[in-house]
């Protein structure tokens, strides 16, 4: 294993409501490459968010082990996790969860909070994170003043600024029209390509997921097969 | 700079809400403020009583029942040389009001020849004793008493008692006691009430109650027994107590300020807990998705836990703030300065109450985050995501 591969050897994750027993993953090996993109499909109930949630250090497994780059996440407590995460994990979210009341750089700076770093070098990544992203013009819009799109972009900026080896994205285009979706699929697609990210993102929509160089389909908890794509040019619409 | 941008910026999100927990957290200090203030004056007038070294006797089955006019010379005769029992007077409270004004007095008859021995705390001058020894009409008023009436020595005021004889009474003002620590109370020549009484057609002269200025302590322990088997086994027997415990006892019976006070300003703190934790939860509840993804992002719970409590704090310190601020300035600075509590002293409102109500504030803050505060240490992020799709 080098850099930050991912791995995940025989991982089961079982949920409990009301003493009832929920198999969410039954024995799942997985391996993604450092630097590789690759998209989760699979029906509702699959596991692909439980996955996402293994690999980010945001859930444990019930058994098996979880390994980022060096990280063993699944002997790490909370505490650690949550220290590993702030350092190695971008995160991206469907409904983006930004924080209405601040600017977009002050959403985009808030993951530094956690650094000891001067307040000018705070604002110098955030802004070449918004320039990333093609909102450096709109560093003092509120998130209500931005369109869904530019919201997704700011929550992109975000994820990177604290320059993580990882990023993971829930669906970052179910809440997009078409164009928009084909703008960050084109950004994620960048990031991977030009900075190196390594990337995981469950999508439902199999053009977004053609658009990552390889599509895993899970079914029932396990890797029902994997699909290879070849290199899509950027802005091939979704 | 960031932190204090988000902080202001959350509590500013919903301004009706805050503004409103503002205010449920200031009127309940605001009252926690003034009851303290008067449970501190009560409790001043009480412990100033017991410096003066006097006695109170009354009538062992009430305060009510007044006493024989000769227990003065009995009581007198347990120490001829006066010594040890310094002084006796006879007092008689009448109340009264000034007619076409609803404000009440506290005005007392006192034996004129021995109240000034008796009351050495109203530090009258020489010209005063001797107006006050000279004119059976003399009163001498509380400084706030005075400019609450605009009364100034020399002036002649009329009282409509609240007790016989229920007549106008006039007096003259012969010193508004710019000294004294009482500034309430109006003391007059009790044998002009006598007077007015018999006029009236109440013939039998009876006293309200003895007051006894003693020597030393072990002098006031000593009459304490001394009266009460002297008036033993008589159809008056008498109650002698120091006279803290008789104040006490006086103010308890009336109002029972201090308990009273104290329940009603423990309540309304409580009631600004419940206000300021409804809000903090809400405000939980609102942010959950925003504190999910910043615990997702790597912010531990104690952090975020950390900016709950901060936003309570800044709330509950505001709204403490006015509150405490509120009294304070209106009390000190104000008309109102000149406000007085019936029987007891005027309102003071000091700076050590309104910091014990700022520290009642913090206090009310760490409670009202308690609980978003632990379930946000505790959160568990994929829960807390998954419940928002």
């Amino acid at each position: 294993m080098s850099g930050t591969d991912i791995v995940l050897q025989d991982v089961r994750k079982v949920y409990y409501k009301d003493r009832l027993e929920i198999p969410v993953l039954e024995g799942l090996d997985l391996r993604v490459d450092a630097g590789d993109f690759v998209a989760l499909m699979g029906p509702s109930g699959s596991g692909k968010s439980t996955l996402l949630h293994l690999i980010g250090g945001l859930d444990r497994p019930t058994s098996g082990q979880v390994r980022v780059g060096q990280a063993e996440l699944h002997r790490m407590s909370e505490r650690q996790l949550t220290a590993w995460r702030s350092r190695h994990v971008g995160f991206i979210f469907q409904m983006y969860h930004l924080v209405p009341v601040l600017t977009a750089a002050q959403n985009v700076e808030l993951p530094l909070l956690l650094f000891r770093m001067p307040a000018r070098q705070r604002r110098q990544r955030v802004q070449v994170a918004l320039d990333v992203v093609g909102l450096g013009d709109r560093m003092d819009h509120r998130p209500n003043q931005l369109s869904g799109g530019q919201e997704q972009r700011v929550a992109i900026a975000r994820a990177i600024v604290t320059d993580p080896d990882v990023i993971l994205a829930d669906e970052p285009t179910g809440d997009l029209d078409a164009a928009t979706s084909s703008e960050i699929l084109d950004l994620l697609r960048l990031l991977n390509s030009e900075f190196g990210k390594t990337i995981v993102m469950v999508t439902h929509d199999p053009r977004a997921a053609a658009r990552s160089r390889r599509t895993l389909h899970l079914d029932k908890g396990v890797l029902d097969r994997e699909e290879l794509h070849a290199a899509t040019p950027t802005g091939a619409g979704a | 700079m960031l932190r204090l941008a988000y902080l202001y910026r959350n509590l500013t999100r919903n301004p009706m809400r805050a503004l409103l927990t503002c205010a449920a957290v200031a009127l309940p200090i605001a009252i926690y403020v003034l009851s303290m203030s008067v449970v501190d004056g009560v409790n001043r007038f009480l412990d100033n009583s017991a410096r003066q070294l006097r006695l109170a006797v009354t009538h062992r089955s009430s305060i009510i029942n007044p006493l024989p006019a000769g227990y003065r010379a009995k009581i007198e005769s347990l120490d001829p040389t006066r010594t040890r029992l310094l002084s006796v007077c006879g007092i008689d409270w009448i109340g009264g009001k000034i007619e076409g004004d609803p404000r009440p007095l506290s005005t007392l008859g006192a034996d004129h020849d021995t109240f000034v021995q008796t009351f050495p705390e109203y530090r009258l001058t020489p010209e005063e004793i001797a107006e006050w020894n000279r004119d059976r009409r003399a009163i001498i008023v509380g400084a706030a008493a005075a400019r609450q009436f605009g009364w100034k020595v020399g002036d002649r005021i009329t009282i409509l008692p609240s007790l016989p004889p229920y007549q106008p009474m006039e007096f003259r003002v012969i010193s508004t006691a710019p000294r004294a620590e009482d500034p309430l109370t109006l003391w007059f020549h009790r044998q002009y009430l006598v007077e007015a009484r018999k006029q009236a057609g109440w013939e039998e002269e009876r006293v309200g109650f003895y007051f006894i200025k003693c020597a030393s302590q072990a002098d006031l322990d000593h009459f304490r027994v001394a009266i009460d088997e002297l008036f033993a086994n008589t159809p008056d027997e008498t109650k002698t107590q120091d006279e803290k415990a008789f104040m006490n006892e006086f103010i308890t019976q009336q109002f029972n300020l201090p308990r009273n006070l104290t329940i009603l300003a423990a309540v309304t703190v409580f009631v600004a807990v419940m206000a300021a934790a409804n809000t903090m939860s809400m405000n939980f509840r609102d942010r959950l998705n925003e504190l999910a993804t910043l615990k997702a992002m790597g912010f531990r719970g104690t952090l975020i836990s950390a900016i709950i409590q901060a936003e309570s704090l800044f709330l509950c310190a505001v709204g403490g703030l006015l509150g405490a601020a509120g009294p304070y300035v209106a009390f000190n600075h104000t008309p109102l300065r000149d406000f007085t509590v019936p029987l007891i002293q005027q309102l003071d409102v000091r700076a050590a109450t309104c910091g014990k109500a700022m520290l009642m504030a913090v206090g009310i803050s760490v409670l009202a985050a308690l609980w978003p505060a632990w379930l946000a240490a505790r959160m568990n992020v994929v829960a807390a995501l998954r419940s928002l799709e």
